[in-house]
C-alpha cells in the first residue's frame, strides 16, 4: 500500500504494509540508514527521528500514522555535519561505538528546540536514550556546549536543514 | 509441508522456497524541486561478487601503490592506514593509526583509516620483520631497541595463525595496544625508511643526512625538502635492504602517542554516515530473520512453511543446524530457522507467524534457583586449586575470630546495541561476508568450514561495530548467516537477529557465580587465614581473574575454583572474570574492615603495606591518590557515603609484570525510601609509562562507570525452563543520562610497567565500591546482585 512521506524535505512514496514501523520504511525502503534499530519496542531511542518537530521513536509508530507528516532524520540535520549539536558532539568526541548517537543527537536537538538552555535536570528528563557504551558524560557536556553555540550563532537557531 | 528435524549433514541447511511470482515493486521518490528519482527495491538476482560496501567512506580498494601492507600515501599526502583491529567504540581505530604514525612521522591531520583485509591475511605471509619484537619476549619500557607490549604474543587458539600479513586481527583481551604495539611501530618505521631512501635517491645523498617530520623530508645541509606524496610512488618500489636493523622508539621517546587526539571515526558517527554492518546493502540482497531454539543445544522439531508462504514478500524458509561448537570456542548454540523475504520487516513478521515447534534438549528443568543451588553445593567439593600459601586450616584454627560470607552474581549479557547481523554471498568458489566482527580471522575459518571453500577465497568486509564488549561472546551471527546464505547459493542474504534473539539466545554470558569467603582474623582484626571459594559455570571466562596473586596480605591463603556444568553458553564479557571476583573480594574486605572496626581505606592500606609483591608501591599510590581526590574521611550529608575498591587485572601466570591498577571511590546517596543515586566517582588510574591516546582512555573509564553502575544496580539475567527470562530493554535495564553521576574525576598516575589495557580495567571496582558505599549509608550489606532486588530503605 503506498504511503507518502516527507523526509528531510524530500517527498517519497513507500509501498509497504500499513503496520510496517516507520523505522523500517526509513531504513530499508528508503536506505536512510543513519536511523538505527535497537529494541523495536520504543525503549532505547536509537531510532529517534522528528515527526512534525517532535522526537519520536520510529520503531513504534506505523508508517500509516506518519503518512503526510514532516519527518527529519539524522541525515536531514545538516548537509555537512555542521549543525551546532553535531559540532559540539565532535568537539567533545562524544560517541564511542556511536550506534545510538543518531537517536541521541535527534533527542538533543528536539530538547534544545523547546528548551534552548537546559539545566542538567532538564537534560536528564529530556534525553532518555540508552547508550550502552555509557557516553553520557560527554553527551551532557556537548548538549551544554551546543546550547551555547546556538545562542551565540548569528544564524542562531540550529534549525534543521530541510533543503537537502 | 511439515519438515522434520533430521539434518544429515551437520553443516547443511535446508531450504523451502515460495513460488517465484513476486511482483517487482518500485519506490518512487520525488524531490521537492520536481526531480523524479526512481529506485528499485525488489532484489534482482544480483551477482555481488566484488562489490564493496556501499557508502562506506573508509573502505575502498586503493589504486595508489602501497608502501607496505599497512600504509598507502597519496600524491596529496593523504595517509591511509590499514587497521587489523575492529572499532567498537574503544578508540582502536585511532590508537592503531597513532602507533603507526608515531614512527611514520607523517602529518596526523592527513591520516585516515581503513580495515585491513582478512582475505589478504589468508593469502600472504607476514613480513619477517613483523614477527619478532626487537626487545625480545620480556620487553622493558626503556629498552633502547624499542618494542614493547606483550612481546611475541602467540595465537590463543589453533584456528588462527598469527603469521598472516596482518598478524593479530583479533580485538580482545585489552590487547589492541599491548599485542600490536611493536609491529605497528615497525610498519610505520619501515615505510618511513623507504620514503627516506626514495628522497636520498632523488637528491643523491645518504639517508643519514635526511630527517622526516610531518610528512616532509628535509636535507639538513642544503635545506631542500620533499613531501611524502612526491616520493611515495618510488618508495613503494624500493625495498629496504635490512629491515631487521630498523630501530623503533622506546616508550620514553614517543611524541604523538601520549597526546590527546580526537577519534577518527567520530565525525561520521554524528551525521549518520558511518556504516555499520546492519547498514550494508549489497545490490539484490534478500533479508533473513533467524530464530534458534531458546534452550541452548536444542533444535527445530517441525515448522509449517505453507502457513506463511503467501505472506507479503516471503521468499523461503531456511532451516539451519546447530553450529559446530568447534567454530565458536566450544560453546553450544541451537539449530533454528530463518525466514527469507524481500525486506527484514516482512521476514520478521512472517517468522513471528510461522508455526514452529522446538526439539528441546534435556535442560528445561533448569532455573536460576536450582542452578544456584548446584553452585553452592560445588563449593563444598574440593574444587580446583588456584593458589595456596601457608597453612590455611592451622591458621584458621588459631584465629581470634572467623568471618564468613557468601555472595552471588547473576548471568549478564554484553547487551550491545547493534543486533547480530551479517550479509553473506556464497557462490561456488567464493564467500563474501559483510560484518562487524571482533575476530575476522576466526569468522574466515568458520565460513570456510561451513562452505568447504578455502579461506583464501573468503572475503570479510569489515565494518565498525555497534558495541562489542567481548570477542566471540556475541554468538554465532556469522555462522547463522553463512549457513543461510549457503542454502541460497548465488543470492546475497542479509541475516539479522531481533533484539530479543540477540540478547537471550544468540549471545554468551558472564557466568552466574557464587563465592564463599572465610577469613580468620587476629586480635587486631587483620586476616591471618583466608579461604576463597568461587564457583561458576564450567564455561566461565577466566574464573580466577583478579583473585590471585592477592594485593592484600593473606599469610595463609587458599583459592579454589568450583564448577557446575550448565548448558548456558558463557563467554568473554568485558573484564571476563574480574567483575565477579572483585565484587567478592572487595565486598568481603569491607566486611572485615567493619568487623575490625577500622576505616575502609586505612584497613586496605595496611593490608597492602604488609604484603610483598611487585606492584605494592603502585597499589599504595593508587589508593592514596583516590583517597585524596575523593576527600576521603570528610563529612557528608545524612544518607550519603563513600565506598572504595581497587584491582589491577593481572594475569597471574602468563604475564606477571603486566597490569593496570585502578582505585575508585564511589559516593552515593540513599533516600530513606531506599533509592540509590551515584553522586560522584573518583578514579585513580594507572598510566604505566604512557597511553597511546589519553582522550580515549578517559572515555573508556567514563563508560565503565556506567557499566559498573548497571552491573551492580540493575542488571541480571535469570533462567527459567532452561532459557533466559529477559530479552529486551524493558526487563534488562540499561541506565540513562539521569543515572549517570554528575561528577566524575579521573587522574592518572605514572608507573613503570606495561599496561594490561584500558578498555575493561575500570569495570570491576565500581560494583563493590557502590555496594560498600550503600552499606555505609544504610547498614545493609547486599551480597546478592543486583541491588535493585533489595529493600534499601533505612531510618
Amino acid at each position: 500500500m503506498p504511503f507518502p512521506l516527507i523526509i528531510n524535505g524530500l517527498q517519497y512514496v513507500v509501498d509497504v504494509e500499513p503496520e510496517t514501523p516507520l523505522l523500517w520504511a526509513i531504513r530499508d525502503t528508503l536506505d536512510l540508514t543513519g536511523t538505527k534499530y535497537g529494541c523495536g519496542i520504543g525503549q532505547c531511542g536509537a531510532c529517534t527521528v522528528h515527526v512534525n518537530g517532535q522526537a519520536v521513536r520510529s520503531c513504534s509508530i506505523p508508517v500509516s500514522a506518519a503518512a503526510g507528516a514532516t519527518i527529519t532524520t539524522i541525515e536531514g540535520l545538516s548537509t555537512d555535519g555542521t549543525h551546532p549539536v553535531q559540532l559540539a558532539w565532535k568537539e567533545f568526541d562524544a560517541p564511542q561505538c556511536g550506534y545510538c548517537q543518531s537517536g541521541m543527537i535527534m533527542s538533543a536537538v528536539a530538547l534544545l528546540q523547546r528548551t534552548p538552555a537546559p539545566t542538567d535536570d532538564e537534560i536528564d528528563s529530556g534525553v532518555t536514550n540508552a547508550c550502552r557504551c555509557g557516553a553520557y558524560h560527554r553527551v551532557r557536556q556537548a548538549i551544554h556546549r551546543a546550547a551555547a553555540l546556538m545562542s551565540t550563532s548569528p544564524t542562531g537557531s540550529g534549525e534543521e536543514n530541510n533543503d537537502v | 509441508m511439515t519438515s522434520k528435524q533430521t539434518v544429515s549433514d551437520a553443516m547443511t541447511a535446508r531450504v523451502e522456497t515460495a513460488g517465484m511470482d513476486r511482483r517487482e515493486f518500485f519506490i518512487t521518490t520525488a524531490a521537492v524541486g520536481g526531480t523524479l528519482v526512481m529506485g528499485c527495491g525488489w532484489p534482482r538476482r544480483g551477482d555481488a561478487v566484488g562489490v564493496t560496501t556501499p557508502a562506506a567512506p573508509w573502505y575502498r580498494e586503493s589504486t595508489i601503490p602501497e608502501i607496505n601492507a599497512w600504509i598507502v600515501i597519496a600524491p596529496d599526502d593523504t595517509v591511509t592506514i590499514r587497521i587489523g583491529q575492529t572499532e567498537l567504540g574503544q578508540g582502536v581505530w585511532t590508537a592503531c593509526a597513532m602507533m603507526i604514525s608515531e614512527e611514520l612521522q607523517c602529518d596526523w591531520n592527513k591520516v585516515r583509516g581503513e580495515y585491513a583485509s582478512a582475505n589478504r591475511d589468508a593469502r600472504e605471509e607476514a613480513p619477517a620483520w613483523t614477527l619478532k619484537n626487537p626487545a625480545g619476549p620480556e620487553p622493558s619500557p626503556t629498552d633502547p631497541r624499542g618494542g614493547g607490549g606483550e612481546g611475541d604474543l602467540p595465537a590463543t587458539n589453533e584456528r588462527i595463525s598469527w603469521t598472516g600479513v596482518y598478524r593479530r586481527m583479533t580485538t580482545n583481551r585489552s590487547a589492541s595496544v599491548k599485542g600490536n604495539l611493536y609491529f605497528y611501530q615497525m610498519a610505520g618505521a619501515e615505510a618511513r625508511e623507504r620514503l627516506l631512501l626514495a628522497a636520498a635517491e632523488r637528491w643523491d645523498v645518504p639517508t643519514s643526512e635526511l630527517t622526516a617530520k610531518d610528512s616532509i623530508i628535509t636535507h639538513a645541509t642544503t635545506g631542500k625538502t620533499v613531501r611524502y606524496g612526491e616520493v611515495a610512488t618510488r618508495a613503494a618500489e624500493l625495498e629496504h635492504p635490512h629491515p631487521e636493523t630498523i630501530i623503533i622508539k622506546s616508550a620514553h621517546e614517543f611524541t604523538l602517542m601520549g597526546t590527546e587526539r580526537l577519534n577518527l571515526d567520530v565525525p561520521l558517527k554524528v551525521t549518520g554516515e558511518a556504516v555499520y554492518a546492519i547498514d550494508v546493502k549489497v545490490p539484490g540482497t534478500l533479508h533473513a530473520c533467524a530464530k534458534a531454539c531458546p534452550v541452548w543445544g536444542g533444535d527445530v522439531k517441525s515448522y509449517d512453511f505453507d502457513a506463511i508462504k503467501e505472506m507479503p514478500g516471503v521468499h523461503s524458509v531456511v532451516q539451519f543446524p546447530k553450529p559446530d561448537p568447534g567454530l565458536i570456542r566450544g560453546r553450544h548454540f541451537s539449530g533454528g530457522v530463518a525466514v527469507v523475504a524481500d525486506s527484514w520487516w516482512r521476514a520478521k513478521t512472517a517468522l513471528d507467524a510461522l508455526p514452529l515447534e522446538w526439539e528441546y534438549p534435556p535442560y528445561t528443568h533448569l532455573n536460576t534457583e536450582n542452578m544456584q543451588q548446584a553452585l553452592v553445593e560445588s563449593i563444598d567439593e574440593p574444587g580446583q586449586l588456584i593458589y595456596q600459601q601457608g597453612n590455611l586450616e592451622d591458621s584458621m584454627a588459631q584465629a581470634t575470630r572467623v568471618v564468613e560470607a557468601t555472595y552471588d552474581v547473576p548471568y549478564l549479557a554484553r547487551a550491545r546495541m547493534e543486533p547480530g547481523n551479517a550479509t553473506v554471498l556464497v557462490t561456488d568458489d567464493r564467500v563474501d561476508i559483510w560484518i562487524g566482527d571482533q575476530s575476522p580471522q576466526e569468522t574466515r575459518f568458520s565460513a570456510s568450514q561451513i562452505t568447504g571453500i578455502p579461506q583464501e577465497q573468503v572475503h570479510i568486509h569489515s565494518s565498525h561495530l555497534g558495541g562489542g564488549y567481548g570477542r566471540y561472546g556475541n554468538g554465532p551471527q556469522a555462522e547463522h548467516a553463512v549457513m543461510v546464505a549457503k542454502a541460497l547459493k548465488g543470492q546475497p542474504v542479509k541475516m539479522q537477529w531481533t533484539r530479543e534473539e540477540d540478547w537471550s539466545v544468540g549471545t554468551t554470558y558472564r557466568a552466574m557465580g557464587v563465592a564463599r569467603m572465610r577469613a580468620g582474623l587476629d586480635a587486631d582484626g587483620y586476616p591471618i587465614a583466608m579461604d576463597i571459594r568461587a564457583a561458576a559455570d564450567q564455561t566461565a571466562s577466566s574464573p580466577h581473574r583478579s583473585l590471585v596473586p592477592p594485593g592484600y596480605f593473606f599469610p595463609n591463603l587458599r583459592v579454589t575454583n568450583h564448577f557446575a556444568d550448565f548448558h548456558v553458553p558463557c563467554g568473554t564479557r568485558r573484564a571476563t572474570g574480574s567483575p565477579s571476583n572483585v565484587f567478592f573480594v572487595e565486598s568481603f574486605i569491607e566486611e572485615l574492615a567493619d568487623a575490625a572496626g577500622k576505616d575502609s581505606y586505612e584497613y586496605r592500606r595496611e593490608l597492602i603495606s604488609r604484603n610483598d609483591f611487585l606492584f605494592k608501591d603502585d597499589w599504595l599510590q593508587a589508593l592514596d591518590l583516590v583517597a585524596e581526590m575523593s576527600e576521603w574521611g570528610t563529612p557528608l550529608p545524612e544518607g550519603w557515603a563513600r565506598g572504595i575498591a581497587i584491582d589491577d587485572r593481572r594475569y597471574d601466570r602468563e604475564k606477571p609484570d603486566v597490569c593496570t591498577i585502578a582505585a575508585m571511590v564511589c559516593t552515593v546517596s540513599v533516600s530513606k525510601a531506599g533509592a540509590v543515586r551515584l553522586e560522584r566517582v573518583d578514579v585513580a588510574f594507572d598510566e604505566g609509562f604512557g597511553f597511546v591516546n589519553p582522550l580515549s582512555v578517559k572515555k573508556q573509564i567514563e563508560g565503565q562507570v556506567a557499566w559498573g553502575w548497571n552491573d551492580v544496580m540493575h542488571q541480571g539475567f535469570t533462567v527459567k525452563d532452561g532459557r533466559m527470562e529477559q530479552n529486551n530493554f524493558h526487563d534488562f535495564p540499561v541506565s540513562r543520562m539521569s543515572e549517570y553521576p554528575r561528577e566524575v574525576n579521573i587522574r592518572f598516575f605514572k608507573t613503570n610497567h606495561w599496561l594490561e589495557g584500558v578498555g575493561e580495567e575500570a569495570m570491576s571496582q565500581i560494583p563493590p565500591a557502590i555496594a560498600n558505599a550503600v552499606f555505609r549509608a544504610t547498614g545493609k550489606r547486599v551480597r546478592s546482585l543486583p541491588l535493585r532486588k533489595h529493600d534499601l530503605s533505612w531510618a
